[in-house]
């Protein structure tokens, strides 16, 4: 079943326009044979554009998609070595799960007997074979999206492309489903393209996370580099649930009253963004008194949020604490809390 | 809301089946009469006219010459509106207005304005066509064709063919083998009950055979005339001919229905495996 590692996918210069609106933005990208790499971004900011203009299924106005080292731009889909895993399964309702799985062999000429025997490979690879000769309709969502992803990979393409795979599952099946795909692209070492627009999603399964803004890629990085280290404020406002508060600066430093000081970043001008996360909130320890706003018992931890005196309007922020240090803390009360500085990233407000 | 009970339902049911179907019985009734005069139900019957309608070498040659004109037309229409229907939907949507636009000519001109239109075009630029049964074959594929694309591009639209079309294209499907393998058994449904509605069209159509073609290209409605215009009258024969007529059209519409009942993907296979498990 497992077969040598893909080729890569270099991408350079991509650019595409609907009308006035400008979907990508000279938009390169390496990605490693074998590598997974997760489009991350909000809605609208070309992440599925930029997929499918790798799949071939949208002709971007400028750059190069190479694939295996081979120049694809010009190729229809049809001819490009990929496969491609929809948000909306879309296998099609006439044929059975197997037939689904061995269209993509039928129509290069394989003969009905590797179809079929490559189909139950990979069937039995995503854990289908019981299903195989259900149709579409008979078999679950999440059932669906295994014979989808069965189906992409029954070519034997360069590269696995999947547009949010997950998104129209429930949240259990989602999770379970998540982990199924990386196990089984580590195991056929194909290299995949994963668009999400959730970042645990994103975290999870892909070796580096490329977080795209207005039609280009703001960061390119490990997930742990991504969570730790965002390089800009978008990236650290979409990654990580981070608290982010703007305030002045006032000689250089930036305060919030006793909770935090922290220094500002050259050239930041009269006001930056402190982003922060919610477990770099350190409650009880000191610092400056705030109010308790709202507790959420979460399980594990118990989310609080504060709101910190200013001056003038105050600042709200949560605070993320283990909920066995939670007991007494309620509505309406008063808690010291400080903000960890050496995790606290500063951009300049814009 | 007024609630019929159970036995005013059935009433109801009856009445409306009974209105329907008296007409065609007494047409039936009297294909078999062999003479009928004020009773209800005919004085004495006989096969006589059934006998003479199949031996009648006119009526069997105006009959079979609907029959492969409809079939002939149904063709052309679906090999002319489904590539058309689905490049519309997948590649170049700018061409719906065009083509809802000219959907919408034989709704709105009666069949005999468009008649006399294209005997006007035709007898301009290509009169040699005038009488023949490709003029009736291009002619009955212009009128019928809208019912075939009112039908289909449902069906692809509830099939969502643009996203078929996407996942058979990254399989490294042609367009070819997508709209053979993939979206034509996805429309079924829809092409059935318009190729239904084109065959029908074409089957019972008047006033486009008679003003192109005439006695040139006699089928079954112009055939109906002559025997209702005969001043020897053989009403009993065109009783014979209508049910004939009638069975054929009501047999094609009995099977789309059969094939096509309570379920969700038409035609698809496994539907009813589907209707089965929900009702479990």
């Amino acid at each position: 079943m497992t077969r040598s590692s893909s080729g890569g996918v270099s991408l350079s210069g991509i650019s595409k326009h609907y009308g006035a609106v400008r979907a990508l933005d000279d938009v390169s990208l390496e990605v490693a044979p074998g590598e997974l790499i997760a489009l991350l971004g909000p809605s609208g900011c070309g992440k599925t554009t930029l997929l499918r203009s790798v799949a071939g299924l949208e002709k971007p106005d400028s750059g190069r998609v190479v694939i295996g080292g081979r120049d694809v731009t010009q190729d229809p889909a049809r001819k490009r070595p990929i496969g491609m895993v929809f948000q909306s399964y879309v296998l099609f309702p006439n044929m059975t799960i197997r037939d689904n799985v061995g269209f993509p062999l039928r129509m290069r000429g394989a003969s009905s007997d590797a179809v079929r025997k490559r189909a139950d490979e990979l069937l039995a690879l995503v854990g289908l074979s019981e299903q195989a000769d259900r149709y579409p309709h008979q078999v679950s969502g999440g059932q669906q999206q295994r014979g989808a992803l069965a189906r992409a990979l029954a070519p034997e393409p360069e590269v696995l492309l999947l547009d949010e795979p997950l998104s129209a599952l429930d949240a259990l099946v989602r999770v379970r489903l998540r982990d199924e795909i990386r196990r089984i692209q580590q195991m056929v070492k194909i290299t995949a393209l994963y668009v999400t627009h959730d970042q645990a999603e994103a975290m999870a399964i892909a070796d580096r996370v490329a977080v795209m803004n207005a039609g280009k890629i703001e960061q390119l990085d490990a997930p742990a580099a991504l969570y730790d280290e965002p390089a800009t404020s978008f990236s650290a406002g979409f990654v990580g649930n981070r608290n982010a508060l703007e305030l002045p600066v006032v000689n250089g430093v930036v305060r919030l009253g006793e909770a935090l000081t922290a220094n500002a970043p050259a050239g930041s001008g009269g006001r930056v963004v402190a982003f922060f996360r919610p477990e770099d909130v350190h409650v009880g320890q000191g610092g400056e008194a705030a109010t308790i706003e709202n507790v959420s018992f979460q399980g594990l931890l118990t989310r609080l949020h504060l709101s910190v005196p200013t001056g003038g309007e105050p600042a709200r922020l949560w605070a993320d604490l283990p909920s066995r240090n939670a007991a007494g803390l309620q509505v309406g009360g008063s808690v010291p809390v400080r903000i960890d500085a050496n995790h606290v990233r500063i951009f300049p407000a814009e | 809301m007024v609630h019929l009970g159970r036995i005013g339902r059935w009433a109801f049911f009856a009445f409306i089946a009974l209105y329907l179907a008296i007409p065609m019985v007494a047409v039936i009734l009297y294909s078999f009469s062999a003479r009928w005069t004020s009773n209800i139900l005919p004085d004495a019957y006989t096969l006589a006219h059934w006998g003479e309608a199949f031996r009648d070498e006119r009526m069997r040659n105006a009959f079979w010459r609907t029959t492969w004109m409809a079939i002939a037309v149904l063709l052309l229409d679906i090999v002319l509106v489904v590539p058309a229907v689905y490049w519309q939907r997948v590649r170049n949507p700018k061409i719906r207005v065009f083509a809802e636009l000219s959907a919408a000519i034989p709704f709105v001109l009666p069949f005999i304005v468009i008649a006399f239109g294209i005997l006007k075009f035709m007898g301009r630029s290509a009169p040699q066509m005038l009488g023949t049964p490709l003029i009736i074959l291009l002619s009955h594929a212009a009128i019928a064709f809208p019912f075939l694309y009112w039908a289909v591009d449902g069906a692809m639209a509830a099939a969502n063919v643009g996203r078929l079309n996407e996942a058979a294209v990254v399989c490294g499907a042609s367009p070819l083998q997508t709209l053979r393998h993939v979206i034509l058994p996805n429309i079924s449904s829809g092409l059935a009950a318009g190729g239904m509605l084109v065959f029908a069209t074409s089957f019972g159509e008047f006033a486009l055979v008679q003003i192109l073609a005439g006695s040139r290209f006699e089928n079954i409605s112009l055939y109906s005339l002559d025997l209702l215009l005969n001043t020897t009258s053989q009403v009993e024969l065109m009783a014979v001919l209508t049910i004939l007529m009638f069975v054929v059209l009501f047999g094609i519409s009995v099977a789309v229905v059969y094939l096509n009942r309570g379920r969700e993907g038409g035609f698809l296979p496994g539907s009813r495996a589907l209707v089965t498990e929900k009702n479990e």
